[in-house]
């Protein structure tokens, strides 16, 4: 993935809003600089007011950039033409809802260039790919949540674009929705597209995204692979242990190994490099080693580290 | 020609929706029953009762389709914003300045719509009260749907900038003075004071001048109405809009969608 083309890519991007009635300027995003590659899911992560949906406006021409620069597939956001390129979904998608699905899909298919027989053809794929031939022609007003994201998906789809920009697609959804958009996102990435997604929905990033950037009050914590992201930090191991004398139970917790457990059973935490030490003192006090299991920080355990670094106003992570 | 299609598309929509309007059909079915209202009105005179008629049946139709204008024209961008159905058509290869005229075209074609059917029902109104109708009633009708043409251009452009509450009072203000700014000239001219009269001229001159299509007077006493009459306002009303149109576009283009 590290030699694909870097097809949106943000230098320095810093956003002003003008607030109350002095105009007084509040900045939402502090130079932010990160890479969406070629072909990638990348997941834009952070919690909600971060900065996450004023990125996505920004590339999407929404909203101006009071600084920097921000380009897609080497266009300036600004420009009109090269959006035949991208698809949109923005968070909480309203339609035309006295429109029917199949109506508003060629809408957007006409608005994108499409036409004539193309439109028809287009469209029937679309329902059927997102998995709405039976509702094509019922009004938008009777889809639940899910289904309006599915025909918002098929909408930001129904040019064929290269990237696909998602604000929260899961957002709001139960479990099935979700695993349904999830699912369709993978779909896209099979069918050679990039997907850029904002989202603050932990899991969702772990299923899908090849890489991530966390933003935290306005500023880019972390930019890498997902799995670099959670492989990052001390490594350490979960030991259990059952029949742990008073006398090792209080030198383990001296030592800063916090112990948590019921009855003769605990559990504590061990750093990688103290693993052999802590065995070898417990078999010798006459333990039990019940299992050794390798700990590896959740992404939840990192973002809230990052943003816990963001409000104590740290470094970059 | 794609340009084309793209605002087509819009304007085609915004009938769609705009046609969709309870407040729509409440304002025509009142504006019926007001020109229906002047048969009424005609039996209490023994003399003129055609113009009478005719004459309130003209003042409603550009009463309502002044009020039709604003009120659906100034929510439709607002509409689109607030609901956030804009993130997604702009996200297409679509420019701001396409889709703001495609919402104008589309509510002129409405608001054109609605006269056809107010100018249809004034027309049969004089039929069954024996009032003779002439070429000069059509130009004058032509010419309200111009004139209802040139106050969408001025609901557009408030609003592309600001609420609906503010553009409905901006728009309802520059209306009424745009029926007073004749006036307003020749009572200036007539003071003594330079200032004064300079100041009523240039805002004569950059106001619009709504009184240029009214040729319903004309129209009810059967008055000559020549070509220059219509042409003349016709220029008028298509420089303005497109002077308004180019700042409501010009405005529209740096707004953010927060």
């Amino acid at each position: 993935m590290a030699g694909r083309e870097e097809i949106v890519s943000v230098t320095e991007l810093v956003k002003e809003f003008r607030v109350g009635l002095r105009a007084r300027r509040k900045r939402v995003l502090h130079g932010i600089t990160f890479g969406v590659r070629e072909g990638e899911i990348f997941g834009f992560v952070g919690p909600n007011g971060a900065g996450k949906t004023t990125t996505l406006k920004i590339l999407m021409g929404l909203i101006f950039a009071t600084s920097g620069s921000a380009r897609v597939l080497g266009h300036d956001v600004t420009e009109t033409a090269f959006r035949r390129q991208i698809g949109f979904l923005p968070e909480n998608p309203y339609f035309y809802d006295y429109l029917t699905g199949r109506e508003i899909l060629r809408f957007y298919a006409r608005l994108s260039g499409l036409s004539g027989g193309r439109i028809d053809a287009r469209v029937a794929t679309l329902l059927e790919w997102v998995g709405l031939v039976h509702a094509a022609d019922a009004r938008l007003r009777t889809y639940s949540k899910g289904m309006l994201q599915r025909i918002g998906i098929a909408q930001a789809l129904v040019h064929d674009p290269k990237v696909v920009f998602l604000d929260e697609p899961m957002s709001g959804l139960d479990p099935i929705g979700r695993k349904e958009i999830r699912d369709l996102v993978l779909r896209l990435q099979a069918d050679g597209k990039t997907v850029f997604m904002n989202t603050h929905i932990l899991s969702d990033v772990e299923a899908v995204c090849d890489r991530v950037a966390i933003i935290v009050q306005g500023r880019i914590r972390y930019e890498g692979g997902t799995h670099d992201f959670l492989d990052a930090g001390e490594r350490a191991c979960d030991v259990a242990l059952r029949g742990v004398p008073a006398e090792l139970a209080q030198r383990l917790e001296d030592a800063g190994l916090g112990l948590r457990g019921v009855g003769d059973r605990v559990e504590l935490r061990v750093p990688e490099k103290q693993v052999g030490e802590v065995l070898g003192a417990a078999l010798a006090a006459g333990a039990e080693v019940v299992s050794v299991n390798p700990h590896r920080r959740s992404l939840e355990e990192i973002f809230l580290s990052a943003v816990e670094a963001g409000a104590e106003g740290k470094g970059a992570a | 020609m794609s340009a084309l299609v793209r605002i087509g598309t819009i304007a085609a929509n915004t009938v769609r929706e705009a046609i969709r309007h309870r407040v729509l059909y409440t304002l025509l079915f009142f504006s019926i029953l007001l020109i229906g209202t002047g048969v009424l009105l005609s039996t209490l005179s023994y003399v003129e009762r055609d113009r009478i008629l005719q004459n309130v049946g003209f003042a409603a139709i550009r009463l309502f389709g002044v009020a039709i204008a604003i009120f659906v024209g100034i929510g439709l961008i607002h509409r689109e914003v607030d609901r956030r159905t804009i993130y997604t058509i702009l996200s297409k290869p679509l420019s701001r300045s396409e889709f703001l005229l495609g919402k104008y075209v589309g509510l002129v074609a409405t608001l054109w719509l609605q006269l056809g059917i107010m100018s249809a029902a004034f027309l049969g109104f004089s039929a069954l009260a024996g009032a003779a109708v002439n070429g000069g009633h059509a130009a004058a009708l032509v010419l309200v749907g111009v004139e209802l043409a040139l106050v969408v251009a001025v609901a557009t452009l408030f609003s592309a900038f600001t609420t609906p509450m503010l553009a409905s009072l901006f728009a309802t203000g520059i209306v009424a003075i745009g029926h007073l700014s004749r006036d307003l000239r020749e009572l200036g001219l007539q003071s003594q004071i330079d200032a004064v009269r300079w100041v009523t001229t240039a805002l004569h001159r950059v106001l619009p001048d709504l009184r240029s299509f009214d040729l319903g007077t004309q129209a009810v006493h059967a008055l000559p109405v020549t070509a220059a009459d219509v042409v003349f306002p016709l220029l008028y009303a298509a420089g303005y809009v497109t002077v308004l149109l180019v700042a409501a576009a010009w405005i529209f283009e740096r707004r953010d969608f927060r």
